[in-house]
């Protein structure tokens, strides 16, 4: 057949061709379960995340962050939809995410051959509590000034390579300069994250078995993962109108006060887990190996698990892995509401237990399943 | 040969139902799409605030005859000029061709409110703000407006009589909510 010959269109412009024969090709297995759709519902929440975003720039203003936020709820057409927007959007993505994390300690999919594909998820997981907490510091409320203003004398206290990375990022005092810095940094962060959704696709493509006799993405696994947004869309429509500010600390919708200390200074609620651990270790460099040692473990987990690649995960490892999720959401609820001396005690259990989860625990149970 | 028919009558059924329901798919979410589209499209709109500052209403029953008051809107002055008699009579039979930038009467003023001019006071040559809204300042010999920096000559509608300016004074956008209120924008 003649180039000519073809339809005008596809002649001059084959990508629509190899768009159609990409969509269509029959390499998948038959059966993929829906929990396999979420990085897909995390792409496309990111771009909506995005879209919403771009609006919201329109109107902050860094110099004047906390009645800027209150100019877009009350003032701007729909400022308080997108904002809702936004702010669930950050609940929906989290929820996604440490949903995907918990399935890939579950399947223990982080063996061979897919470490890459395990280390390219956490770095997008941590870039998210990256901009996560910007965007919680750009909110330039009650709580969030002080957890900034504690973060940056922090990073301050700290010598060497830490504190000059940390001085770095947040370019000197926290001050007049700090928010606008901030405010570049959540955005450009929150494009690059896409350059990890990329290669997060390239290596499951590259990773993902081919089949002689399949079925193509479209329509099989397009109705799939449509089905699967629809009740995305669903628990994401009920929180942005029933319950935007969802596991927040209600006192960050005051003005921040540099002069008043709220009663606690805690995150939102996909920070908690995070900063929790940072609290059960005393000082500033405790923190910081507190949280650096918890992301690092998951790192590690590839070669902390002895089982063999293959081999299906056994009952006492599943077990392990769900008291690990409730150990991670226990750990969040200890210190919701502030400090408490029950909450601190708490606190340590709960980090206590997810350190000697993956030290001990796991390496006993998979070698012992191993066998 | 009845089988055949049933069968066939049951396949059109599905064909039938399958498009309806691609239909009503289709047409839900262009309607779902379009409310999602819709808050973020016009929150790119002005805020109210932001248009009542642009689209000021202005008091103008204050305004003696023979004289214009001033205000700065957007960043221009704008004279608005209550006309007596006497100058609406001077000028409402002025020959338009005669004009260097040719414009009758009824051109300068709305329908219904013929005693009120209003224009933006900058000079249309040299831009200078025009002297003339109380009858104390230099009128110039059309007892208009007259320009200090090139000398250029108004009449009381804003139509260029002589000058340097070659153009009559630009009319903003505004229209009369009743006798004594004009809104701008």
């Amino acid at each position: 057949m003649s180039e000519i010959s073809k339809p005008w269109l596809q002649a001059r412009f084959p990508l629509l061709d190899s768009f159609r024969s990409t969509m269509t090709a029959p390499v998948l297995p038959r059966e993929k379960p829906y929990l396999a759709c979420l990085p897909i519902l995390i792409t496309g929440a990111l771009v909506f995340q995005l879209l919403s975003g771009l609006v919201l720039s329109l109107f902050y203003d860094p110099a004047d962050g906390f009645d800027s936020v209150q100019f877009i709820d009350r003032n701007v057409n729909y400022g308080w939809l997108i904002h809702g927007f936004h702010e669930t959007g950050t609940t929906m993505i989290f929820g996604a995410v440490y949903l995907s994390l918990f399935r890939a300690l579950w399947l223990r999919s982080y063996k061979a051959p897919g470490e890459i594909l395990w280390f390219i998820s956490l770095a997008q997981f941590i870039l998210l509590l990256v901009i996560g907490y910007l965007g919680y510091v750009l909110a330039d409320g009650a709580v969030s000034y002080w957890s900034l203003a504690n973060t940056v004398s922090g990073a301050f206290s700290l010598a060497g390579l830490p504190g000059g990375l940390g001085v770095w990022f947040f370019g000197g005092p926290d001050g007049a300069g700090t928010l606008p810095r901030l405010e570049v940094f959540h955005a450009v962060l929150a494009v690059a994250i896409f350059g990890i959704l990329l290669l997060h696709f390239a290596a499951e493509r590259g990773l993902a078995p081919r089949e002689n006799r399949g079925v193509g993405l479209h329509p099989y696994y397009t109705s799939q993962i449509f089905a699967a947004f629809v009740v995305y869309a669903l628990i994401f429509a009920v929180l942005v109108f029933f319950a935007p500010h969802l596991g927040e600390n209600p006192l960050n919708r005051g003005p921040a006060n540099p002069l008043v200390l709220p009663v606690g200074v805690t995150p939102p609620w996909y920070l908690l887990s995070i900063s929790n651990v940072g609290h059960a270790f005393p000082g500033t460099l405790g923190s910081v190996f507190a949280v650096v040692g918890r992301l690092a473990l998951l790192f590690a987990l590839p070669w902390l698990d002895r089982s063999a690649p293959a081999k299906p995960p056994g009952f006492l490892h599943k077990f392990l892995v769900f008291v690990l999720a409730v150990d991670t959401i226990l750990l969040s609820l200890a210190a919701m509401h502030g400090p408490s001396l029950l909450g601190s005690i708490l606190t340590v259990i709960f980090t206590a237990y997810y350190f000697f989860h993956f030290v001990v625990l796991l390496p006993l149970t998979t070698a012992l399943e191993a066998r | 040969m009845a089988e055949i028919a049933g069968e066939i009558v049951h396949e059109t059924e599905v064909l039938v139902r399958r498009d309806f329901l691609k239909i009503l798919n289709v047409a839900a979410g262009a309607v779902a799409v379009g409310a999602i589209a819709w808050p973020f499209i016009d929150a790119l709109n002005p805020t109210k605030d932001a248009l009542a500052i642009a689209q000021p209403i202005i008091d103008v029953s204050g305004i003696a005859a023979n004289s214009a008051m001033r205000f700065v809107w957007m960043g221009t002055p704008i004279y608005i000029r209550k006309l007596t008699d006497g100058q609406i009579a001077a000028n409402q039979f002025v020959v338009p061709s005669s004009l260097p930038d040719p414009a009758s009467y009824t051109d300068r003023v709305k329908p219904g409110y013929e005693t009120f001019v209003v224009v933006i006071g900058l000079n249309t040559g040299t831009p200078c703000e025009l002297l003339g809204n109380d009858p104390a300042d230099p009128r110039g010999p059309f007892d208009g407006w007259t320009c200090p920096c090139d000398g250029s000559v108004y009449d009381p509608l804003g139509r260029v009589r002589s000058g340097p300016a070659m153009k009559n004074l630009a009319i903003p956008k505004f229209t009369f909510l009743n006798d004594a209120q004009i809104q701008f924008g």
